[in-house]
């Protein structure tokens, strides 16, 4: 018993982590430009197209095509933020975040055309074997996909805290007016915050796809790890970290407890609830309003 | 101006005279069905969960539709089919069927794909009285359901039968689990794989449910491994049973995978790889290398029609389905209509089209064409055959 829901613990883990990396993706927009993106998911479903492309078509080894997709989706990102975002950017937010649905049907249909609506298996170079370890029950995969989430949230908590860039980014979502008058260029933070999320996006497709498989509709997992986002605090970093990782292990134990439909919908049975409690989410700030 | 009123008057009249010396005003036999046209339509899903299924059946019924059209068609008639995508959603399907109804007129509805979905239609299409022909679901609903549905092979339920049959009497198993998809395709094999159970005094050591689309299944594989379960039976279509097994074996748990025929393309093992080794499956029509001229001509007119599709399991079922349809029309005569197709289709009885499997009519209380079926196994990375056809029980519920 304890084994098994360990088991169900690490995976669930796993599955969270990248969940939280979408997350990451739509909290860290929001904060910068407060848009909420919800072209968010298919970043991960076009960086699965990408690798699959990179790797299977001109056999690429498999770090190589790592890197190259997340700048290629980094690219992708800000790309959209060009040509979608930034000639309404004077628009109500209401009119950009339409836009970015847009953006994401546009994307998920320009896949299906390119590569069809088949269910393709994306290689990867975790090994799926079992290892048992004591009580723990699991795959090098899991590990793997663990390991980079956590290495990648470190890495973005180092460039944020001590990088110059990193506080002009800060600082531009405090207030965009004093960061500009500091000197900060904020539509060229515009365009990185655009690249580093899409780029964190290409990261969680890499993992992911290889796990349950690549089609155009992979982007709806935007949709869980939006909830995770909501979970954590909409705008929070950390909270959409936690959140996104509580709602993998949630997920997992609701099925294992009780059956696929309770599965299907404990995510939001959760959000409600702790929307009852907390408005503001685990981790958000109480909201203030301009206006 | 009075010239012109004049002329409308003309001009009106000549229209009128028009209409009713066309052959297509005097003959209006049926709807969906001119002298020159039959009118065919279907739901399929082409860019959803099953989208592999959904496309490939498309183009294998188009391949034999283009090939009957271009010998010049059926009496004279070009078979013109229309698809609609319903993404395996039941509320798409049920408007996609009143388009296809209400505003192209179809002859039939035919190999319209998924069980929930064909479900959802079902009752409008009776209402209506448009045939449901060899949907591509092979739920026993099909085979039960009076003379507005039809279906071609074997259901979901009769090959449950073998595989319980299989489990209990061969491999002496009587631990035995359900895998299955939460709606009506999953439920009616686990409902008639529970009676069956029930007959050898037995019962499923667990049931395992999942949704539509869903992706994760470690929740599932925990069950499955705590039920100590030796068998699993996998009532779910190509994309599930490869990540089960692998989150199976990643628990360090290997049952004996089983299921029928949905699962039995090579996309389960493109997926799956080395963790569908073993499992078992139930095929209900040939596969596309098999030899005999029906696969000769099928492999000729995939090409011509569809080069850009591998030859495979899914496009030759719709392939086999519209063959059937074809015979159908052709023993219906010139006079075609929905009644005399549909009488047309219960007199086929042991008709082959050429590949070593015979279609009849099963009787009115068991609509389908062919109750054929034989286990296969994945052995090195392909389908093996493990036995010769077999005629199958009818499967059942109770």
């Amino acid at each position: 018993m304890i084994e098994i829901l360990a088991s169900q613990v690490v995976s669930g883990l796993a599955t969270g982590c990248v969940y939280a990396l979408v997350a990451l993706g739509f909290v860290l927009i929001y904060k910068a430009t407060d848009v909420v993106n919800f072209a968010q998911g298919e970043f991960v479903m076009a960086s699965g197209f990408i690798s699959y492309t990179l790797l299977i078509r001109y056999g690429l080894p498999y770090w190589l095509v790592f890197c190259l997709t997340i700048l290629l989706s980094g690219v992708m990102g800000v790309v959209l933020e060009r040509v979608v975002v930034r000639p309404i950017m004077s628009a109500p937010i209401f009119s950009i975040v339409i836009a970015t649905i847009g953006a994401s049907t546009v994307m998920r249909s320009a896949a299906g055309i390119i590569y069809g609506y088949d269910v393709l298996p994306l290689p990867t170079i975790f090994s799926k074997e079992p290892i048992q370890l004591g009580i723990l029950n699991f795959t090098p995969m899991d590990v793997g996909v663990i390991g980079c989430s956590i290495v990648i949230m470190l890495a973005l908590y180092l460039f944020f805290k001590w990088t110059k860039t990193g506080m002009a980014m800060r600082a531009t979502a405090q207030s965009q007016t004093a960061a500009q008058l500091m000197g900060v260029s904020v539509k060229q933070i515009f365009s990185l915050t655009w690249a580093i999320s899409a780029g964190i996006g290409g990261i969680a497709g890499v993992l992911i796809a290889p796990i349950i498989y690549l089609d155009p509709n992979l982007g709806t997992i935007g949709v869980k790890a939006f909830a995770g986002a909501i979970l954590g605090g909409f705008g929070s970093i950390p909270g959409a970290i936690i959140g996104g990782m509580l709602l993998g292990v949630l997920e997992n134990l609701s099925g294992y407890f009780f059956n696929a439909g309770i599965k299907q919908v404990s995510t939001y049975i959760l959000l409600i609830l702790v929307l009852i409690i907390r408005p503001s989410g685990l981790f958000g700030a109480v909201a203030m309003k301009k206006v | 101006m009075k010239w012109v009123r004049h002329g409308w008057a003309v001009l009106a009249a000549v229209i009128v005279l028009i209409l009713v010396s066309s052959p297509r005003a005097v003959r209006a036999a049926e709807i969906g069905v001119t002298d020159k046209e039959i009118v065919v339509g279907a739901g399929v899903d082409l860019t959803g969960a099953v989208a592999n299924w959904g496309v490939n059946i498309k183009a294998g019924m188009e391949a034999v539709f283009n090939r009957v059209n271009d010998a010049g068609g059926v009496y004279g008639r070009q078979i013109r089919l229309i698809t609609y995508d319903h993404v395996y959603q039941p509320p798409k399907a049920v408007a996609n069927a009143k388009r296809l109804v209400e505003r192209d007129k179809v002859f039939i509805m035919m190999g319209h794909l998924g069980t929930p979905t064909t479900k959802a239609i079902m009752g409008y299409l009776e209402e209506h009285k448009v045939p449901n022909v060899f949907p591509a679901t092979l739920a026993s609903l099909w085979a039960t359901s009076g003379k507005w549905h039809v279906g071609d092979v074997a259901t979901y339920a009769d090959q449950t039968w073998l595989i319980i049959d299989y489990l209990v009497k061969e491999r002496k198993l009587t631990r035995i689990a359900s895998f299955y998809q939460d709606d009506e395709y999953g439920l009616d094999g686990h409902l008639a794989g529970k009676a069956r159970l029930q007959h050898y005094g037995l019962e499923y050591i667990a049931q395992v449910d999942y949704k539509r689309a869903d992706i994760d299944f470690s929740s599932q594989a925990a069950k499955l491994k705590e039920s100590g379960a030796e068998a699993v039976i996998l009532q779910a279509v190509y994309r599930e049973p490869p990540r089960l097994a692998e989150q199976c074996h990643a628990m360090g748990y290997n049952p004996l995978f089983i299921g029928p025929s949905p699962i039995v393309l090579d996309k389960t093992i493109e997926l799956g790889g080395k963790h569908v080794e073993d499992v078992i499956g139930v095929e209900v029509w040939p596969p596309p290398t098999d030899p005999g001229p029906f696969l000769d001509q099928y492999r000729a007119d995939m090409q011509k029609y569809a080069p850009h599709l591998p030859l495979d399991m899914t496009n030759l079922y719709g392939y086999q389905k519209a063959a059937l349809f074809v015979e159908a029309l052709q023993r219906a005569g010139r006079d075609l209509t929905r009644e005399s197709l549909l009488q047309a289709i219960t007199t086929i009885k042991d008709w082959d089209p050429g590949w070593g499997l015979k279609y009849s009519y099963g009787g009115d209380d068991r609509r389908v064409m062919s109750r054929a079926a034989r286990l296969v196994m994945v052995k090195e990375g392909k389908w093996v055959r493990m036995s010769d056809w077999m005629e199958l029980e009818e499967g059942g519920r109770r």
